[in-house]
């Protein structure tokens, strides 16, 4: 799980152009959105596509990005749990 | 006729802010009169030139951190980055000016509780909102386009990111400059080829015109990219012999340098600022020389200027020894005894280099010129005539 949240946070710092922000910049449980690290909806839609691309993993329902993205945690977790085997 | 009020350019040369403006001062010109001087084109020369030995020139970025918030700047690409910062530095050069533009309407003001230095980020406060922004470019935002094309082929269609594609539309760089600063006013892209800047201009001379806007920002703005620079330069458009942008004119071969930049103007019907533009036309293909000369002759009579009223013509010559051939034949038809001087090895050749040329113009205005023609054209095909003037004259 640390290593899958490290990887984590180098992706989003790349697809986000996030030059700023070094990995150990981003919290495991900061909020990424607004108050956190200040990500907006074009964002979401961007981390959408790195599911897609690094993990093979669609999110299942738009509904349920708030929840996923909500940290570089609970996104770990989703893909853990959604793993392709 | 419309008054100059700032200006604003990223170039190839160092020309942004104050500094920049001090580097194209009155240094570097002495018209020399005429077909006296050894090439018949007097050398504009920057008290700092920047040189450049290839076919392809950059434009020298500034600190954009001074201008363009970090959460903004990481989704622009070089050419919104380079249009947004010009605009800015047109505008806080409105703001600087003693006896600014009134009738424009709103500043800035600063939010409750904001520090009492003011930022110059964004709407800051002070700066000048305009009431209309008018934008032309003929390539638009060449990287965003291909990057979200090079995504669409690599990723088979699917898995899109959005940013590119956003981003990547010929009106981005007006739209984020209009967000930038909360200008909620008219907000238009020109997209026309060699005239997209001067379609631009002659949109915001008519909402000057006719009173729709009391001052108006409007841009030129074109960028290279690797691309680009490839597929033009197959085409045979780019010496392929080294050369230095300095020595432009005395190459006698083919093809020119490549070029880029972003330039705004604050334009306005309240008479001062830096320089007056009398006017501005476009032709099209015109059938022969005798029809160019015409043109130009017609246009400085529409305007009542003599050419012994003119103090220097600056000529949109670029080396390609195809085009420069008709330069030098108007030039000794139609106004062999007045001083001429290129732009282009300053700024290289691109659709909307005629904007550079203004901003030189309205530089070597204020450093005492009284007036300039323009005179450009692009792949022979589009060509155009500024007179501007000192504002006094």
């Amino acid at each position: 799980m640390d290593q899958l949240m490290a990887n984590l946070k180098r992706q989003i710092i790349a697809q986000l152009n996030l030059k700023d922000l070094k990995p150990e910049d981003i919290g495991d449980d900061q909020p990424l959105f607004v108050e956190g690290i200040g990500l907006d909806s074009i964002d979401a839609l961007e981390l959408i596509v790195l599911l897609q691309q690094e993990y093979k993993i669609k999110l299942a329902s738009a509904e349920d990005g708030p929840k996923v993205f909500y940290t570089v945690r609970t996104m770990a977790q989703y893909i853990t749990d959604h793993q392709p085997a | 006729m419309v008054y100059i009020r700032s200006i604003g350019n990223v170039s190839p040369q160092a020309t942004f802010g104050a500094e920049g403006r001090a580097n194209f001062g009155t240094t570097g010109f002495e018209p020399s009169g005429t077909a006296a001087s050894a090439t018949g084109r007097d050398l504009i020369t920057p008290a700092a030139p920047a040189v450049y030995t290839g076919n392809r020139l950059k434009a020298i970025e500034p600190d954009y951190s001074k201008y363009i918030d970090a959460k903004l700047i990481r989704r622009m690409s070089r050419i919104i980055r380079m249009g947004v910062a010009a605009a800015m530095d047109c505008l806080d050069g409105a703001a600087a000016e003693p006896g600014a533009p009134t009738g424009a309407g709103v500043r800035a003001e600063a939010p409750q509780g904001a520090a009492a230095t003011p930022t110059t980020v964004g709407a800051s406060p002070g700066r000048l909102v305009p009431e209309a922004i008018i934008t032309g470019t003929a390539y638009g935002c060449l990287e965003d386009t291909v990057t979200f094309l090079r995504r669409m082929v690599e990723n088979k269609e699917e898995m899109l990111t959005p940013t590119a594609f956003i981003q990547s539309t010929h009106n981005t760089v007006g739209a984020q400059i209009a967000l930038m600063l909360q200008c909620h006013g008219y907000n238009n892209t020109f997209v026309h080829s060699g005239f997209s800047f001067e379609s631009a201009l002659l949109d915001a001379q008519m909402l000057l015109e006719e009173g729709q806007a009391n001052n108006v920002l409007v841009g030129g703005v074109d960028e290279i990219t690797d691309t680009s620079h490839t597929i033009l330069e197959r085409f045979g458009l780019f010496k392929r012999e080294t050369v230095s942008n300095l020595e432009l004119y005395d190459t006698k071969t083919k093809g020119t340098i490549n070029g880029e930049g972003a330039v705004f103007f604050l334009l306005s019907k309240e008479p001062g600022g830096l320089a007056r533009l009398d006017g501005m036309e476009t032709f099209y293909k015109p059938t022969d020389l005798e029809d160019t000369t015409q043109h130009i002759r017609g246009f400085l009579n529409r305007h009542q200027v003599s050419l012994a009223a003119i103090d220097l013509i600056l000529l949109g010559i670029n080396g390609n020894i195809l085009e420069d051939e008709a330069y030098d034949l108007i030039r000794s038809q139609v106004f062999p005894n007045t001083p001429v001087a290129g732009f282009k090895h300053l700024c290289g050749e691109y659709p909307t280099a005629s904007a550079f040329a203004l901003w030189l113009a309205t530089q070597k205005i204020q450093s005492g010129l009284k007036r300039v023609l323009i005179y450009n054209q692009q792949q022979q095909s589009h060509h155009s005539l500024y007179l501007v003037s000192a504002c006094g004259t």
